[in-house]
C-alpha cells in the first residue's frame, strides 16, 4: 500500500506537467519522437518499400531498374530449388517448434521454484539464448565432427553406436540442424513459461490436490490453461523464427550436403549475394513476409479459439 | 509573473529541448554529410577510393603499395580491404557510388559489365600497357570486344603435398590420378605423422556448394578428363557438361569422397575458410591457389611443403588459372585518379612490392597480393627466390584454363556446384542422371541470359 500512497502525488504532478507542456507547445512530443521515427523510417519503412519495389523489377542500380511485373514471383514459385527449400523450412519449422516448446515446458516444470540451486541450473540452461548464434554454430560443428574422434561420436561409441556422418550425411543433416535449433530455442521458451507458471495462483494446485487431482490432472487442468497466454506468445515467436532460420544453417552446413538443408533464407541469400539477382531475392523475401504474417495470424487465432473452448 | 518553481521547471524543460535538438542534429548531420561525399569526389585533392577483396595480412601488402604510390605521386588514397566483397559492392552500387577502383577476381568481369559497374578502358592510353602480355589483355575483353579491366595479378591452382609425409612413406611424386588416389589412401592409413593414431587424411577438399566452392576445386579434374562446363562457338555459349568425359571425372572425385580417409571427413560441407586440414597437419594434399603457400609454410614448416607439377588425368594436366584485375568504377568522378593509380599498380615497382617476398626485402608479413606478376619485366622466380613458385609459373604458362570471364558465369558455376555436391554426398548417387540434370539446368540458364 505504501507504494500507491507515495506514487499518487507524483502521478498527479506528472499529469499537471504534461498538461502544461501540451498547452504551451504542441510540437514538443514530436521533437522527442523525431529520433526514433527517423530511425524507423530509414532502417525499416524505406527498406521495406524499396524491397517491395525491387521485387517487381530486374534490379540493376547503375543501368536503371526494369519493371518486370510478377516475373520474379513466378520464377520463385516455379523454381524447384525454392520448392525444396520451402519443404525443408516447413519441416524444420514444425518439428523444431513442437520439440522446442515441449522441451521448454518440461524444463520450466522441472526448474520452477526459488531455491538457489535451481537459479544456478536455470542460468546454465539459459546460456544458449544469450550466446551469439554464430558461436553456437561453430561449437556444434565441432561437436558434430563426423570423425571417430569427434565429440558426439566418441560419446556414441560408449553406448555401442558406430561413427555417424551427421551433418555430412544428406539423410540426417536436417535432423542435426534442427537439434541445434531446439537446443538454442528451448531455454528461451522455458523462461517465458516459467514466468507464466509463477503467475498461476498456487492455491489452485492445493485446492485441486485436496479434491484428489493427481499430478497429471493438475498439469492438464491448471498449469496448461494458466500458461495459455505464454504458449500463445511462444508459438507465435517460434513459428516466425523458424521460418526465418538462417544463421545456424548457413554456418553448420551452408545448405548442403546435396541441398538437403537448404532453407528459404539461405536460398534468398545465395540468389541475392552470390548470383546478384536482388529482384528475385526481394520477391522471395516478400513471399516469406506474407507467409510469416499469415502464420502469425493463424497461430494467434488458434490459441485464442482453444482458450475460448477451455 | 510565474512562480520560481514554474520558472525552474521551464528552464529544465528548455535544457531538455536544447539537448534533444542537439542529439537529433548530431544524428542527422552525418547522414546528410554522407550524401554530399559523392560531389566532393570531383575535386582533385579528394583521395582515390580503392577496395580489394582481402583479409588483414593481405591488406598490409596493399597498404605498402599504396603508401609507395602516395609517396611517388603525392596523390592520396583511401583504402578499404573487404572480406565479403561482392555483398558490400552491391550495397555501394545501390547507392550509385562505387569505390573509384576495385581489385577483384578476373572472372567477375562479365557480371560487373552486365550490371553496369565498369567503365570501358582504352588500352593504348594506359602508360606501360606494353609491359603486359597481349594474352593478359585479351582476358579483359567483354562480349562486345572492348576492354573492361587492367590485369593486376595472375596465378594457378597447384598440387601442394606434405613432403615429410611423402618421404616417410617412400612414395614417389604423384604423376597420374591413380597415384593421387594411392597417396591419399596411404596418408590416411599408414600414419605418416607417426603418432600411432589414425588421425591423418589424404586431401583437403572445400566441398560445399555454397559460393560454388566444390566446382572451383573440381574443375581442373573435369578439364583433365577432357570435359568442360560450357563452350563458346561462333559467339554463342553451349553446355558441354553432358559429354562422356564428365562422368569419368565425377566418378574419380566420388572415389575420393567414398574411400574412407581419402578426403578430410566432413569435407562435403566445408568452404575454404573451414577447410584447414593442411595447415592443421591433418591432411597431406591440397589442390589450391599458390597464394596459400605462405600460410602453409608458417603452419607446418617451409621444408615440409612441396609444390608438384599437376598430375595427369586421362587427357592432360590442365590447371585452374585465375587472377585479379583492377576495375574502373563507372560511377567514379575521378577518372584521372583511376588511371594514375591503375598505371602505378602495373609498374615493376608496385608489382614487386605486391609480391612481398622475403627476397624483395622489407619486413614482411610476406603475403603476396601479386601472385604471378603481370608485368613481363618482373621475373617471378627471381623475386621469390623459391623454386616452388617456378612450378606455379610453369603451370600457369603450360596448361592454364580459366572460366569464361566475359559472361555472368556465376549462376552457371553454382548449378555445377549444387549438382557436384549432390553427386559426392552419396556414394550411390546416380551420376549420369545428375550430369543430365546439370546439363539441362545449364542450358536453361544460358537461354535465360541470352548468351
Amino acid at each position: 500500500m505504501t507504494l500507491t500512497d507515495a506514487s499518487t502525488p507524483a502521478i498527479a504532478g506528472a499529469a499537471k506537467l504534461r498538461h502544461s507542456w501540451r498547452g504551451a507547445k504542441p510540437w514538443v512530443p514530436w521533437v522527442f519522437l523525431a529520433i526514433p521515427l527517423l530511425f524507423a523510417l530509414v532502417f525499416k519503412f524505406i527498406p521495406l518499400i524499396e524491397g517491395i519495389r525491387m521485387s517487381f523489377s530486374k534490379v540493376q542500380p547503375l543501368l536503371g531498374d526494369q519493371f518486370t511485373g510478377f516475373d520474379n514471383f513466378a520464377r520463385v514459385l516455379t523454381d524447384s530449388r525454392f520448392h525444396e527449400a520451402f519443404l525443408h523450412t516447413v519441416i524444420l519449422a514444425v518439428c523444431q517448434t513442437i520439440t522446442a516448446v515441449a522441451l521448454g515446458l518440461i524444463l520450466a516444470l522441472l526448474f520452477e521454484g526459488a531455491s538457489r540451486k535451481l537459479q544456478i541450473a536455470r542460468t546454465v540452461i539459459f546460456l544458449p539464448v544469450v550466446t551469439a548464434i554464430a558461436v553456437i554454430g561453430e561449437v556444434w560443428r565441432l561437436i558434430l565432427q563426423p570423425t571417430d574422434s569427434g565429440l558426439l561420436n566418441t560419446i556414441l561409441h560408449w553406448v555401442g553406436i558406430s561413427t555417424q556422418q551427421m551433418l555430412s550425411d544428406e539423410n540426417s543433416a536436417l535432423f542435426w540442424v534442427g537439434l541445434v535449433g531446439v537446443w538454442a530455442a528451448a531455454p528461451y521458451n522455458m523462461l517465458i513459461l516459467l514466468a507464466g507458471l509463477v503467475g498461476i495462483d498456487r492455491t489452485l494446485y492445493e485446492a485441486a490436490a485436496v479434491d484428489g487431482a493427481g499430478r497429471w490432472r493438475r498439469l492438464y487442468y491448471i498449469a496448461l490453461p494458466g500458461l495459455r497466454a505464454s504458449l500463445s506468445v511462444i508459438l507465435t515467436l517460434a513459428a516466425i523464427r523458424s521460418l526465418r532460420v538462417f544463421a545456424e544453417v548457413f554456418i553448420l552446413t551452408g545448405g548442403g550436403p546435396a541441398g538437403s538443408t537448404e532453407v528459404w533464407m539461405t536460398r534468398i541469400y545465395s540468389i541475392g549475394f552470390d548470383a546478384n539477382d536482388l529482384g528475385l531475392a526481394s520477391a522471395a523475401a516478400l513471399l516469406l513476409l506474407l507467409a510469416t504474417m499469415i502464420l502469425t495470424v493463424l497461430a494467434r487465432w488458434l490459441t485464442n479459439r482453444k482458450g475460448a473452448q477451455l | 509573473m510565474s512562480s520560481p518553481t514554474a520558472r525552474a521547471r521551464k528552464l529544465r524543460w528548455n535544457l531538455r529541448l536544447v539537448s534533444a535538438t542537439a542529439v537529433s542534429a548530431a544524428l542527422i548531420i552525418p547522414l546528410t554529410a554522407c550524401s554530399t561525399e559523392a560531389t566532393n569526389a570531383a575535386k582533385s585533392d579528394t583521395p582515390i577510393e580503392i577496395w580489394t577483396r582481402s583479409g588483414d595480412t593481405q591488406a598490409k601488402t596493399y597498404q605498402k603499395i599504396l603508401a609507395a604510390f602516395t609517396a611517388d605521386t603525392g596523390i592520396k588514397v583511401t583504402y578499404k580491404p573487404v572480406a565479403d566483397f561482392d555483398t558490400q559492392l552491391v550495397t555501394r552500387a545501390t547507392q550509385k557510388n562505387l569505390p573509384d577502383l576495385f581489385i577483384n577476381d578476373a572472372g567477375s568481369l562479365g557480371q560487373y559489365v552486365a550490371l553496369g559497374y565498369l567503365k570501358q578502358i582504352d588500352r593504348t592510353t594506359i602508360k606501360g600497357n606494353d609491359q603486359l602480355s597481349d594474352a593478359n589483355w585479351q582476358e579483359n575483353l567483354g562480349t562486345d570486344g572492348k576492354i573492361y579491366g587492367v590485369p593486376f595479378s595472375r596465378q594457378a591452382a597447384v598440387m601442394t603435398i606434405r613432403k615429410d609425409w611423402r618421404e616417410k612413406l617412400n612414395l614417389p611424386i604423384p604423376k597420374t590420378w591413380d597415384d593421387v588416389t594411392a597417396m591419399a589412401t596411404a596418408f590416411a592409413t599408414k600414419d605418416p605423422d607417426g603418432d600411432g593414431k589414425a588421425n591423418t587424411y589424404g586431401m583437403v577438399v572445400p566441398g560445399t556448394a555454397q559460393s560454388g566452392y566444390i566446382a572451383r576445386w573440381g574443375s581442373p579434374y573435369l578439364w583433365q578428363a577432357g570435359g568442360d562446363i560450357v563452350k563458346q562457338t561462333g559467339g554463342k555459349y553451349t553446355s558441354v557438361f553432358g559429354a562422356p568425359e564428365t562422368k569419368r571425372a565425377m566418378e574419380w572425385i566420388r572415389t575420393q569422397f567414398c574411400t574412407p580417409g581419402n578426403v578430410v571427413p566432413g569435407s562435403i560441407n566445408l568452404n575454404t575458410t573451414d577447410a584447414l586440414g593442411f595447415s592443421d597437419g591433418k591432411a597431406g594434399m591440397y589442390l589450391t591457389g599458390a597464394y596459400q603457400l605462405t600460410v602453409f609454410d608458417k603452419a607446418v614448416g617451409k621444408e615440409n611443403v612441396e609444390v608438384v607439377p599437376m598430375p595427369h588425368g586421362p587427357k592432360n594436366n590442365t590447371t585452374f588459372a585465375e587472377g585479379e584485375n583492377v576495375y574502373f568504377a563507372s560511377t567514379s568522378k575521378n577518372p584521372s585518379g583511376q588511371k594514375a593509380l591503375a598505371e602505378y599498380l602495373i609498374t615493376e615497382k608496385a608489382q614487386k612490392i605486391g609480391m612481398d617476398s622475403p627476397a624483395a626485402g622489407g619486413p614482411g608479413p610476406f603475403t603476396s597480393v601479386v601472385r604471378l606478376p603481370v608485368n613481363t619485366r618482373v621475373d617471378a622466380g627471381a623475386v621469390y627466390a623459391d623454386p616452388r613458385w617456378g612450378i606455379v609459373a610453369d603451370a600457369y604458362r603450360n596448361q592454364p584454363h580459366a572460366y569464361p570471364w566475359n559472361i555472368n558465369f556465376i549462376p552457371l558455376r553454382q548449378i555445377v556446384a549444387d549438382n557436384m555436391n549432390a553427386m559426392m554426398a552419396d556414394c550411390n548417387s546416380d551420376i549420369p542422371a545428375l550430369i543430365a540434370k546439370t546439363d539441362t539446368a545449364l542450358k536453361a540458364e544460358i537461354a535465360r541470359q541470352g548468351i
